[in-house]
């Protein structure tokens, strides 16, 4: 049995960075990690991290196109505090070593992103946020502090109204631990794997918004998920906004430039929501490319800007769809890219359960909304996994010793031992598979209310088929096939959550968009859903959004 | 966009220690588009044929750097390599794990050794307290300064150079490929105040075990291109540290002995070479040396080109002329 003060699980930007604060006051801290900190989805973001730094940009500016772009669901006061946060919190990185794309005068250099109104993404090449692992992984690495490394978090333990620990499953010894904590920060970023059609990586499985769910915690506004507008055709690796920021077109089949339909101002750069609705009806109205997409043409901007400011573009381009952006217009379609929702949490990363904080795209604060701005996100993981480090330091230097025993590992060990003795059951790739299929194909970027009841019935059917779960592998080392199983019964949880929300939310708000209810509905919805896990799936409740400035208008960009 | 499937086989190192005594390699055979990443067929290969094959792989867009594993014996991303050209080279897909890294299980490696060497780099910015960073602003940097880092922040640390590096095998002392562009990343960093210092510390510390092979540039998915940061470290190591090693050493007579006579003087070259005490524990393979081949002994004559050599040295850096 193992015991800190502080335990972060997730090792990626939110979860470094509550790590960084949490040890900066002088807890004993730990992380834990399914894959190596350098290996986390936070080094896929490409685009940048907005910063309101430009002499013509303001602080204010910036909430104002948050709050907007949010569709008025992102709650004001934690905007307002977010977007103060941003410079200080760019600059610091920059401090940690961060490679940074710089200006001809020197200065960070900035581009222009969807629904900003100034060039206000601070950016490093088209890996910002590789580059921001690698500084904070580098300035973390002069701390002191444990790692559980490739270790699977199986459950976070409640017992007498708090947070004690957590239970992880150690894959390389094979076996389930549990680690006592007096906080524990949960930092395991989002469930995109729920969907087939994504950006995301293979292990977003949302393995900490499921635990928390199961240990009580709310979770908030899980219906609104971001579909990115320009993903590869076939592998759905994202192309970033940037590729837009710096110039690039979006055209359709018979060669329009079809966004000025849409957004006749900002064309191209209208919000992530607006730009994938777009695409879509396109395609549906038979002005797509046969087979079914758009094309993203850059060659227009040159071989230079594409090959210094879009260089892995150039290569995911050339590798993954056999195309060179220099000269051929890129094939692209949206995908599931990011979760506004997640585990419900204050400004401080507090959950509705004592010592248990969340950050990051696990957590849902929510400064987001209906609909994220490109750039928010890894400014978000900074911002907020600072506020829950810190958060959680205070609270575990007032907490008496965490209560955790063998049994809590014990009964994990029992629950997976029953997968791993059935003779015959189901496979859990099998119900991945199956669950991605009815994701992509029913709870999409348009919403049908008979599709969303139909999904429901098909994401429950296989939560029943997932009680005979088989984790056919016997080895014990770095067994894979059990991970599967966890991870595959942790985004049934919530693609159940998701499409709850999406039923009962009678109106379209930023990315979720009801095809019999096209308005959004102020008078009715302006209000967070709560999901808590009840014995017969998802219990609904809604919470205010909060306000301090700014009057919802009609979004038009 | 579809294009025909093809039969690709794929041979699949499977290795078990708590309970294999060797190693096997499983035969799968799929149909599948010659656009097909490897990962995708691996993945494939575990849903459909045997759930057991374990593997790293998180992000599928080379970028996470989790899937780096050998190719048809070559070290490489498997998200990155497409089945079609591997089919047309080899006929079949040999999969096997890294080398260099203890096998945990399948192709699953203990990257401990990797990191181990990467931290001895001392891996973060070193400060001065002498030269505090500004005060709410961005350190500022030059064009020529952001050029530097054209290369190097594009590492993913998959390991695969670490794998393809025969130093790496060969001498626990070596930092490898990875960690040493990644010192020249801190090398060139204006924010790093410790620049003279790395560059004399790494000079005993491994820098000159690079046998300049250039197999690491070959495996690196990303460009980094690690076998010319090592050159440009070594440049910028005898700047700074001066011809301390015998690297350094034998790397300048070997240039030197060129430019005098575009010809190899062995002896010359050992003596400039070695240090008093390494010199005498060569003495005896010298001697041996000099039984089977008596002509190194003597100064060797100027060859015919050389003033095209002397020419080639003068192009190459004019301000050497007498010296």
């Amino acid at each position: 049995m193992h015991r800190h003060d502080v335990v972060v699980v997730g090792a990626g930007l939110a979860g470094q960075r509550a790590a960084l604060a949490a040890i900066e006051a002088k807890r004993d801290v730990a992380i834990v990690s399914k894959l190596h900190p350098l290996r986390s989805h936070s080094g896929a973001a490409q685009g940048g991290i907005n910063a309101a730094v430009g002499k013509e940009d303001s602080v204010d500016t910036h909430i104002y196109d948050t709050v907007k772009g949010s569709d008025y669901l992102g709650d004001q006061d934690a905007i307002e505090f977010f977007c103060r946060e941003a410079g200080p919190t760019v600059i610091e990185m920059e401090h940690f070593g961060t490679i940074f794309s710089r200006a001809p005068d020197g200065s960070l250099a900035r581009r222009p992103f969807g629904g900003a109104a100034f060039p206000r993404t601070i950016y490093a090449a088209d890996r910002t946020g590789l580059a921001l692992l690698q500084g904070l992984y580098e300035r973390l690495g002069t701390e002191s502090f444990t790692m559980y490394e490739e270790w699977d978090l199986t459950s976070v333990v409640v017992r007498e109204g708090r947070c004690q620990g957590i239970v992880a499953f150690d894959r390389r010894h094979g076996e389930f631990e549990t680690i006592g904590a007096k906080s524990v920060v949960l930092a395991t970023g989002p469930c995109g794997r729920v969907y087939g059609r994504t950006t995301n990586s293979h292990t977003s499985t949302g393995d900490g918004i499921a635990a928390a769910y199961r240990a009580g915690a709310a979770l908030k506004d899980m219906e609104f998920v971001q579909f990115h507008p320009t993903a590869l055709l076939e592998s759905s690796i994202l192309i970033t906004e940037g590729a837009r920021g710096e110039g690039g077109l979006l055209k359709n089949g018979i060669g329009e430039r079809f966004m000025s339909r849409y957004a006749p101002h900002v064309l191209e750069l209208a919000s992530r929501d607006v730009v994938s609705r777009a695409i879509i009806t396109e395609v549906r109205e038979g002005r797509g490319f046969p087979g079914g997409y758009v094309h993203l043409e850059l060659m227009h901007l040159g071989k230079e800007r594409i090959e210094s400011r879009l260089q892995e573009i150039c290569d995911f381009c050339r590798t993954f769809a056999g195309i060179d952006p220099v000269t051929q217009p890129i094939p692209v379609m949206p995908a599931q890219h990011y979760m506004m929702g997640g585990i419900g949490t204050n400004i401080r990363g507090e959950t509705n359960i004592p010592g248990l904080f969340a950050a990051g795209e696990a957590a849902c604060v929510s400064i987001h909304g209906a609909n994220r701005l490109g750039g928010n996100s890894l400014l978000e993981t900074l911002v907020f996994g600072k506020q829950a480090g810190t958060a959680a330091a205070e609270h575990a230097e007032k907490t008496v010793d965490p209560q955790v025993v063998a049994a809590d590992a014990e009964g994990e060990a029992a629950r997976v031992g029953a997968m791993a003795s059935r003779k015959d059951g189901e496979e859990p790739q099998h119900l991945r598979i199956a669950m991605q299929a009815t994701m992509d194909g029913l709870v999409g970027v348009f919403r049908v209310p008979g599709e969303l009841t139909q999904a429901l019935g098909e994401v429950r059917a296989l939560r029943g088929r997932y009680g005979r779960v088989r984790v056919i592998d016997t080895a014990k080392s770095y067994n894979l096939n059990l991970t599967d199983a966890l991870e595959t019964g942790n985004m049934l949880e919530l693609a159940e959550v998701i499409v709850a929300g999406a039923i009962a939310r009678t109106e379209s708000r930023g990315a979720h968009s009801r095809v019999d209810f096209p308005k959004r509905d102020d008078a009715n919805w302006m209000k967070h859903t709560i999901a808590l896990s009840g014995p017969d799936g998802p219990k609904l409740s809604y919470a205010p959004v909060a306000y301090t400035r700014w009057e919802p208008k009609e979004r038009v960009y | 966009m579809a294009a025909a499937s093809m039969p690709a086989k794929f041979e699949v190192y499977r290795f078990d220690p708590s309970k294999d005594q060797v190693p096997r390699y499983d035969t799968f055979t799929l149909d599948l588009p010659p656009h097909t990443p490897v990962l995708t067929a691996l993945l494939k290969i575990r849903t459909e044929n045997d759930p057991s094959l374990t593997l790293r792989y998180s992000c599928r867009s080379a970028i996470c750097g989790s899937c780096a594993m050998l190719i048809n014996s070559k070290s490489r991303l498997a998200c990155q390599t497409q089945i079609g050209p591997e089919i047309a080279a080899h006929g079949k897909i040999v999969i096997e794990p890294m080398r260099s890294q203890p096998v945990v299980r399948d192709l699953v490696v203990d990257q401990k050794p990797f990191w181990d060497r990467y931290r001895r780099i001392e891996p973060h910015l070193k400060l001065d307290a002498r030269e505090p960073m500004p005060v709410g602003k961005e350190n500022p940097m030059t064009p020529e300064q952001v050029e530097r880092f054209k290369e190097t922040p594009r590492c993913i640390a998959c390991g695969a150079c670490y794998s393809a590096c025969p130093a790496v095998e060969a001498d626990p002392a070596f930092p490898g490929p990875m960690a040493l562009a990644k010192l020249y990343r801190f090398v060139v960093d204006p924010r790093d105040k410790a620049q003279k210092d790395r560059l004399v510390r790494i000079q005993p510390d491994g820098l000159w075990l690079c046998l300049r092979c250039h197999l690491c540039t070959e495996a690196c998915p990303k460009d980094v291109r690690p076998s010319e940061r090592i050159r440009d470290l070594k440049e910028m190591a005898i700047a700074a540290g001066g011809l301390s090693e015998n690297g350094s050493r034998h790397a300048h007579a070997f240039k030197e002995n060129i430019g005098e006579a575009g010809v190899l003087n062995e002896m010359k070259l050992v003596r400039q070479t070695y240090g008093p005490m390494d010199l005498l524990k060569s003495v005896p393979q010298g001697i041996k040396l000099a039984r089977k081949k008596p002509e190194i002994l003597k100064r060797p004559h100027p060859i015919e080109g050389i003033d095209e050599v002397k020419a080639i040295y003068k192009a190459l850096d004019p301000e050497a002329e007498g010296k």
